[in-house]
């Protein structure tokens, strides 16, 4: 058996030829699409989740041990549920990765959240706020730094999982387009693929950096820089 | 709108009047940690604050002060005594007790302007208004020109100004203040030291301070309330209401001198006897 290493010239071509001909700009657009569907489902529920974890005792109780299973799980193996419950289109591909990554938010939120200094909601009580704005004024932006950073790790868990169901279930995308060439022995399109891959993975985990410098503007980490 | 606004204050001032002041009686606190064993950190407390009054409090580090002074604002449950602020029993924390915490409890997201004009915001003042207090509040803590810095670019007593300033701005009936000149250098210390002085004799409120500075507590307070080694219990009161001088020259008189000798003797006691419960 022999590999297949495509010339750079070869996989660059390629690469220029998916652009121009346009097929680049839509299976970038499908796969980021749902990718980003995907996130935004995971992040408003595993925030919203983790919030009320820290907050309701009852739902801590039920959750906690569901949270320790499902983490280290790997939960595309789920997909066949997925599958014969929301059929073989966007809808099944994008709860399937919204599932994967919430775990990485409720957790972080969760923790976040916990880690409040007593101090801090003290104050906002003394000064006049209600239970209501020290949750959102206080808690939660305290916690900021923390579900960022679970965000940030949710986001690649998104492009992952999507890339995977595009492999295993078709349906267009950068994940199709890869397999498809795969199956053709088109080995520099299999290339490109990965190329293309790795540059959608920069741009995104580029644009959550940024996102992350400009919402923690106030916290140290970001003035180590200047 | 100027005197229907006025009139429910004028009831509050009256009410104060009557039975204002803070009572403190009989108050024990044990924290119980989920590990290790559980702590008395106070133990059969009782205190009367007059109306309007400055008490001071002094002890060993860990002697229950802060503790005290949560219970007064009303953070934690109060596990057994009672305390009485203004006439109303304390059952939570509320903007007529005002606070300033040792380490500063800055909301670290805020600008020093957001921070002065957080609690602003809760009184429903117009925005003007509230722009112009918080203002007033950070000139006179010499903050003015760091009104758009974050808490982490502020040194240590940068960030304790800006503490008092949050807590001053909204006129609280009382004042609780955990060392809130602790990490001031000597001479911003005395400068706000003065400040502080003057807005009690311009309006004057009833106000609780701890500190670990002897010669401050005597500066500055009607009363200084020693309190012994953990637990704590009160030690002895000393009553310190110096002559209306000038702060440079009371610090001068033969009656100041004495009485921080005499205070300081007490203190000394109490950080010998934590000192020696350590090696115990
Ligand atoms: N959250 C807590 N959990 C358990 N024990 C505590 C807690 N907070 C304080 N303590 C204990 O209670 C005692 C009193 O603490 P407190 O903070 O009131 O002391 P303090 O007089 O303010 O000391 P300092 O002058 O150093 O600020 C301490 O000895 C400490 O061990
Ligand atoms: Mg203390």
């Amino acid at each position: 058996m022999a590999f297949l290493l495509p010339p750079l010239t070869g996989v660059v071509t390629r690469m220029f030829h998916d652009l121009f001909n346009g097929r680049l700009a839509i299976d970038i657009g499908i796969t980021l699409f749902r990718a980003i569907s995907a996130f935004s489902i995971a992040a408003i529920s595993g925030i919203t989740l983790g919030i009320l974890i820290s907050r309701v005792r009852p739902i801590r109780w039920f959750f906690d041990p569901l949270l320790s299973i499902g983490l280290p799980m790997p939960k595309v193996a789920l997909l066949p549920i997925f599958m014969l419950w929301f059929g073989l289109f966007d809808a099944s591909k994008i709860l399937m990765a919204a599932f994967s990554a919430s775990f990485q938010i409720v957790v972080t939120t969760w923790a976040g959240t916990r880690g409040v200094e007593r101090e801090l909601v003290w104050s906002a009580r003394s000064l006049g706020a209600s239970e209501r704005q020290i949750l959102w004024e206080v808690i939660f932006r305290a916690a900021m730094p923390q579900i960022l950073t679970g965000l940030q790790i949710a986001m690649p868990i998104c492009v992952i999982v999507v890339l995977v169901t595009e492999m295993v279930m078709g349906g267009q995308g950068l994940g199709d387009s890869m397999l498809r060439s795969a199956r053709y022995v088109d080995s520099p399109g299999v290339f490109a693929g990965i190329v293309e891959i790795g540059l959608l993975g920069f741009c995104v985990m580029k644009t959550m950096e940024v996102v992350r410098r400009r919402l923690l503007a106030w916290h140290q980490e970001t003035q180590k820089d200047h | 709108m100027g005197s229907v606004a006025r009139s429910p204050l004028d009831q509050r001032e009256r009410s104060q009047g009557a039975s204002g002041g803070i009572t403190i009686s009989g108050v024990n606190h044990e924290y119980r940690p989920p590990r290790g064993r559980p702590v008395l950190a106070l133990d059969g407390i009782s205190l009367e604050v007059a109306d309007r009054e400055f008490i001071a409090m002094l002890g060993p580090s860990g002697c229950g002060k802060s503790t005290l002074l949560y219970l007064v604002g009303g953070f934690m449950p109060l596990q057994q005594g009672r305390i009485v602020v203004n006439g109303k029993q304390v059952t939570g924390p509320g903007p007529d007790r005002g606070i300033v915490f040792q380490n500063f409890a800055l909301f670290p997201w805020k600008t020093v302007r957001d921070n002065v004009l957080y609690g602003l915001e809760k009184q429903r003042l117009p925005k003007s208004e509230r722009e112009e207090i918080a203002q007033h509040y950070i000139d006179m803590v010499h903050l003015a020109g760091f009104e758009d810095s974050y808490p982490s670019q502020l040194s240590g007593g940068m960030k304790q100004r800006v503490a008092i300033a949050r807590t001053l701005a909204i006129k609280p009936d009382t004042l609780l203040m955990d060392e809130p000149f602790g990490a001031l250098d000597a001479q911003t210390r005395s400068l706000m030291q003065e400040e502080l002085v003057s807005i009690w004799t311009q309006s004057p409120t009833t106000v609780v301070f701890v500190t670990h500075d002897v010669r401050e507590a005597v500066l500055l307070a009607d009363r200084v309330a020693v309190m012994t080694a953990r637990p704590g219990r009160l030690k002895e009161i000393v009553d310190t209401k110096m002559d209306d001088l000038p702060q440079s020259e009371v610090m001068k008189t033969r009656k100041y001198l004495d009485m921080v000798d005499y205070t300081w003797n007490l203190v000394r006691e109490e950080a010998i006897a934590a000192d020696s419960e350590k090696d115990r």
